[in-house]
């Protein structure tokens, strides 16, 4: 079998496509290193200044009293940038990066008539970017994305397309069958002769592209992130061997390798282009498009006027236990009505993206994006991972608030109003500050579903492709 | 001759394997497309029709002339089915107010859909033509002529008194022949199933421009099949043309595209000169801004406050917003009372004097900081972008999809006929506040004596321009497409000539 499969290799190695596929490889690997130096510093440097500011604003709001914090809670969010963003875009004009603190949203005045604000913050989501601004061509990504899920499929067809038909047509075929070699070691040494002959100029190409990237001062990769550009090459190596399989089972089944090329080309541009296009589109179409004032009408058709409700303790200038414990109620309600509303728009509309992902899934294409996607850091998921990451901080930062008042004996405890809450005094440093986290092992469980589904896609095209081969006369 | 050479190629191609394959999977694409794209645009339109009648509600209750931000919709263009272009990206609603001179960079989207559906790709039918009918022109070609050199018909034929020109002639429009039948089958199709909707309402003018657009097909299907004969024609085993046209295809459909917009550096730091445009702008505005002190100062009027004083049912503001990367600058201000209390009445006159001075000031402000914007905008933002499309057009792909845009008139200048029909009414709007003497009225800012009629308002319309100005700006992208086939048809032509067979 190894004596195929080194046949095969050298064969590829002298083979014009063999020289075409690098040279091809390499300008796109090298163009995708070169724009990521270009704006990554760029990208980071943003995401610094913004976390700085945010940072300084919660120092601020905790420096002091218990209160201040509580009202104004912490500054806003940022999403880090994946230091792998050259692997995957990931849709990042689109998603925004980042999660507003409201501001307490209550007007009062004080005795001496000076504007005061009141009530405690919440949590916004701001929706997804427009692009209404930019009057240029449609920007498609040259990422890694792009190289394997588009270029590469291609560049398997294409190494695979004549090995069972052009050797057949050449007669070789009978020639080597008519030895005793078994049938499934010539398909086994000719799957692999030609993943490892496409994967030399790819590894080559990549590696031009890390060491580009890695060399430059301006940004850092961690062992992590190593790990992870492991886990984007297996699954590159996963993806090319789908349609090595794909070209050896057509080939073995056509007689004229023009025929075969054909026939895969067809199978190429529907699994690759059109499918995803087209079943995104089918999707989104299933979704119905609701304004935000009508989709929260149908989710809530009574809702409470909360102002009504707590008219009485509202403006009451009275400290007593009963206005401020009611003023406390409003507060909190009216911030966790705010957030609420927030968060289920958020999740009405990720559902419907999610509906569309499952079923433009069928294609390995956008399995591939996806599951790149994820394990770089960039895309959907990630940005959903931010939300997640924002929400369990936001919790943290109330239990804490809620927590440091309680072990204050002289506190009233009632969260939200001035006099209701501890005097004592806190530090910046006491509180928690919050941190945005990429977690591989919880990238691996979302990721598990859609491994398995290409793997499987994998297993299926290799055993049509013996079958074929086996049965096939020659 | 001629004539039995055509018969001899146009079996030769019908009757193969290729052709079925071809002919399936277009006409699958196109029409399962079609569907999806047709109710895509339905459901635009809806919401289109919703937000129109939202907006002149809207209008009709506003109670003062100062209140009253008109706003517009863009339709969406039917013709957005065979080229999406900017059609569904750029703004479909923009208010219209003295203070600026609207352009599609104030436009917002009516938000009605879910805007993180945008991370999935979308397609239309010129798309589906860009990759499939460029890649089948490319497998009909790549065997013309190394195949025939190979099974030695080629040698056969040419011992015929028949001349080289006529072969290649033959080749040329017998593939053709061969080539038109899945795009015009597929065209027949979709325009079937777009006659039979009825939300779809399609011209004399619309089909002129999807004429335009089947004559593009043909020229850019034409380049591709010249493209794989020269291939065909240079090289001597079929093998290495088909993976020289593979490689040709991927380069100039797949990888060229994406390649020089990902090298191109895109910067949203504003250049030098968007910059200097901005402080002029605003210098322009600060000007406006002393003159408007000043006349608060030297009016006949005590006091200098531009809220003289007045508070109740209502409210007022004024600030300056500014987008330094769209070079917007501007003095915004309202007030608009539903009542007004006994007590203020004595300031009524001196709003109404400061009011009549401001509004036509603020016009014309806004008229000279306009002079400026238009030309900064065309020199940055507009010049950047057509530079990226000038660079897109050096592979065939570009251009068949800018000269389609142009037809469909989705493409930049399409949709900005839009704006400019914005900007005209921007005109009849003040004009006709001139008319009802808004300025000076004190229904300008209160409602307390009636409020604004806004019944005679005329109302917005938009024509997409004539098929006529499609053309002219379509004819370029196209006139470039016939020159390349004009070109290599000469080149395949000196190459055939002086090969040997």
């Amino acid at each position: 079998m190894w004596h195929i499969t080194k046949r095969e290799i050298y064969d590829n190695l002298n083979s014009l496509r063999f020289a075409l596929t690098t040279v091809l490889l390499l300008a796109l690997m090298v163009t995708n290193a070169v724009k990521h130096l270009r704006e990554h510093p760029k990208r980071v440097q943003t995401y610094r200044d913004a976390v700085t500011e945010s940072s300084d604003r919660l120092t601020a709001h905790a420096d002091g009293s218990l209160y201040k914090l509580a009202q104004y809670g912490p500054g806003n969010f940022y999403k880090k940038p994946s230091s792998l963003h050259f692997c995957a875009n990931g849709g990042e004009s689109i998603l925004p990066d980042t999660i507003k603190v409201g501001e307490p949203p209550v007007f009062a005045t004080d005795s001496e008539n000076r504007v005061i604000l009141q009530g405690v913050w919440s949590l916004s989501y701001p929706d997804a970017n427009l692009q209404n601004k930019n009057v240029g061509p449609k920007v498609s990504q040259v990422d890694w994305a792009f190289i394997i899920g588009s270029i590469l499929s291609l560049i398997a067809l294409w190494f695979t397309f004549d090995a069972f038909s052009g050797e057949r047509e050449r007669g070789t075929l009978r020639l080597m069958l008519a030895n005793s070699i078994p049938r499934h070691t010539v398909l086994i040494g000719k799957f692999f002769g030609a993943l490892i002959s496409i994967s030399i100029p790819f590894a080559l190409a990549a590696l031009v592209n890390l060491l580009l990237i890695s060399t430059a001062s301006t940004v850092h990769l961690t062992t992590e992130a190593w790990g992870r550009l492991g886990i984007i090459f297996a699954l590159a190596l996963l993806y090319t061997s789908l349609f090595v399989a794909l070209g050896l089972l057509v080939s073995a089944r056509v007689q004229q390798s023009a025929v075969s090329l054909m026939i895969l080309l067809l199978m190429w541009v529907t699994l690759v282009v059109f499918m995803p296009s087209t079943l995104a589109s089918i999707a989104s179409s299933f979704s119905p498009a609701t304004s935000f004032d009508e989709f929260w009408k149908q989710r809530n058709p009574i809702e409470e006027d909360l102002w009504d409700k707590y008219d009485e303790w509202l403006w009451s200038s009275k400290v007593d236990d009963k206005t401020l414990r009611g003023k406390s109620a409003f507060f909190t309600e009216n911030a966790e009505r705010e957030e609420r509303r927030h968060e289920e728009r958020l999740r009405y509309r990720s559902s419907q993206v999610y509906r569309a992902r499952a079923i433009t899934s069928i294609s390995p294409a956008t399995l591939l994006q996806h599951l790149i996607e994820g394990f770089a850091g960039t895309g959907f998921e990630r940005h959903l991972q931010f939300v997640e990451n924002t929400q369990r901080y936001a919790r943290q930062l109330r239990e804490f608030v809620a927590d440091t008042d309680r072990a204050d004996p002289e506190s009233p405890h009632i969260l939200g109003v001035r006099e209701g809450m501890s005097k004592k005094f806190i530090t910046p440093e006491s509180v928690p500050r919050f941190e945005d986290t990429l977690n591989l092992s919880r990238d691996f469980n979302t990721a598990a579903m859609e491994l398995l589904l290409l793997t499987l896609f994998v297993l299926v095209l290799l055993s049509g492709a013996y079958l074929a081969f086996v049965r096939v006369e020659v | 001759m001629l004539k039995t050479l055509i018969g001899r190629e146009l079996l030769d191609n019908l009757m193969t394997f290729r052709f079925a394959a071809v002919l399936l999977i277009t006409l699958l694409l196109v029409v399962a497309n079609t569907v999806v794209l047709i109710k895509d645009y339905e459901q635009r339109l809806e919401s289109y029709n919703t937000s129109v009648q939202t907006h002149h509600k809207e209008i009709q209750e506003k109670e003062t002339y100062s209140a009253g931000e008109v706003e517009v919709d863009r339709p969406p263009n039917p013709l957005s089915i065979f080229n999406v272009g900017l059609d569904k990206r750029l703004g479909n609603e923009i208010w219209i107010a003295h203070n600026n001179v609207p352009t599609l960079w104030e436009a917002r989207m009516n938000a009605s859909d879910n805007p993180y559906l945008n991370i999935l790709s979308s397609i239309d039918i010129v798309f589906i033509f860009e990759v499939v009918l460029s890649l089948m022109a490319l497998l009909f070609a790549y065997d013309a002529l190394a195949g025939e050199r190979e099974q030695g018909t080629l040698r056969l034929v040419l011992t015929h008194p028949v001349r080289r020109g006529h072969i290649l002639l033959a080749k040329y429009i017998s593939a053709m022949l061969c080539l038109l039948v899945p795009l015009l089958l597929s065209l027949i199709l979709a325009m079937l199933l777009l006659t039979t909707t009825t939300t779809i309402s399609m011209g004399a003018d619309d089909f002129g421009r999807i004429g335009g657009i089947v004559l593009t097909s043909i020229a850019y299907l034409s380049v591709f099949y010249l493209i794989g004969l020269f291939i065909s024609a240079v090289t001597q085993r079929t093998g290495t043309a088909l993976m020289l046209a593979m490689f040709v295809w991927g380069a100039l459909v797949l990888v060229y595209p994406n390649l020089i917009l990902a090298i191109i550096r895109s910067s949203d730091i504003p250049e030098a000169k968007a910059v200097s445009a901005f402080n002029e702008i605003k210098q322009v505005w600060d000007e406006f801004d002393r003159e408007r002190k000043h006349f608060l100062a030297t009016d006949a009027f005590p006091g200098e406050d531009p809220t003289f004083n007045i508070n109740g049912m209502g409210f007022f503001y004024e600030h300056f917003p500014e987008n330094r990367l769209t070079l917007l600058y501007l003095y915004n201000s309202m007030m608009t009372f539903g009542e007004l209390d006994e007590k203020f009445e004595e300031e009524v006159p001196h709003a109404q004097n400061y009011f009549q001075y401001l509004i036509p000031s603020t016009i014309n402000t806004a008229e000279r900081a306009w002079l400026i914007r238009k030309q900064a905008l065309e020199d940055t933002l507009v010049r950047k972008s057509n530079m990226k499309r000038t660079l897109l057009k050096f592979s065939p792909v570009g251009m068949y999809d800018a000269a389609t845009q142009a037809w469909a008139g989705t493409d930049l200048k399409g949709v900005r006929d839009f704006f400019d029909a914005v900007r005209h009414y921007r005109q009849t709007v003040i004009d006709y506040f001139y008319n009802k003497n808004a300025f000076a009225s004190r229904k300008w800012f209160a409602a307390d004596e009636g409020a604004a009629d806004w019944r005679t308002l005329p109302a917005f319309s938009f024509k997409r321009s004539g098929v006529e100005i499609n053309a002219k700006r379509a004819l370029p992208d196209l006139f470039l497409l016939l020159t390349m086939n004009l070109f290599l048809f000469m080149m395949i032509f000196l190459v055939f000539i002086k090969s040997e067979v």
